[in-house]
């Protein structure tokens, strides 16, 4: 799967966007993400984990706690990944256009 | 907070089809040429996809498990303009307008996917910003 399929993938499940949406007002430890909402530390910590291996999140040591923010260069991914989306998408069309045409 | 914005994703297509036909391909028969199989959350599964007619029309995609919405449309002008606000995941937020102007005796379709934007901690530039101002003192202080 290509990083882009990953990142799609990645914010497809509903707990994980609201996290990843979470981090968009800002930084957020684990602990603070799950007081907020109604899923366990660990299964927080799971998603943290994919957000972070498909590059839209990082984290930093803050003593003992993590601190995860949004990544900005993961955005870069994104709109990267929309370039080819229509691309191909549009592509599509145009064939499809051609094609009733003949 | 510091919003970043990047540049708006723009993409042309010339068509056979006049304005009114490739309008209506677009958005009434999204389904015909979608590639769902890539472009989607379902993939194989997609059974359908759905572009409602009208402003606050849907778009969405459906499998047996349901419907997931994509967007929504925000203005509707046919046959010549199109503007959707984006909701996939992490783009949403995002808008995506498509325009179809006559050219020649077909058209000219133009798509814009703009407003990729995120909202950055303060931080950050405050940071980068003593980092520039220290090198224009120390520039500055040569002089003297």
């Amino acid at each position: 799967m290509s990083t882009n399929g990953i990142v799609l993938d990645a914010l497809g499940d509903w707990t994980r966007r609201q996290i990843f949406d979470a981090l968009k007002d800002g930084p957020h430890s684990v602990g603070e993400l799950a007081a907020r909402m109604p899923v366990s530390r660990p299964a927080v910590s799971q998603h943290l984990r994919v957000l972070k291996d498909a590059g839209l999140v990082i984290d930093t040591k803050d003593g003992t706690r993590r601190i995860y923010r949004v990544d900005p260069n993961g955005l870069a991914g994104i709109r990267a990944y929309f370039d080819s989306f229509w691309d191909e998408a549009l592509g599509r069309f145009a064939a499809e256009a051609r094609k009733e045409r003949e | 907070m510091t919003t970043i914005m990047t540049e708006a994703i723009r993409k042309t297509v010339l068509v056979d089809f006049t304005p009114e036909e490739a309008f209506e391909l677009f958005t009434a028969r999204i389904a015909s040429w979608w590639p769902a199989r890539t472009h989607s959350y379902g993939g194989d599964d997609v059974k359908n996809v759905v572009l409602e007619a009208g402003v606050g029309g849907r778009l969405y995609e459906v499998t047996a498990d349901g419907e997931q919405d994509w967007g929504s449309v925000l203005a509707w002008e046919p046959p010549s303009r199109l503007l959707l606000d984006w909701q996939i995941g992490e783009a949403r937020g995002t808008e995506v307008e498509v325009t179809f102007a006559p050219e020649g005796p077909g058209s000219r379709v133009v798509l814009e996917h703009r407003g990729f934007a995120a909202d950055l901690p303060r931080g950050r530039y405050d940071e980068g910003w003593d980092t520039v101002l220290g090198t224009f003192v120390e520039s500055a202080s040569k002089k003297a």
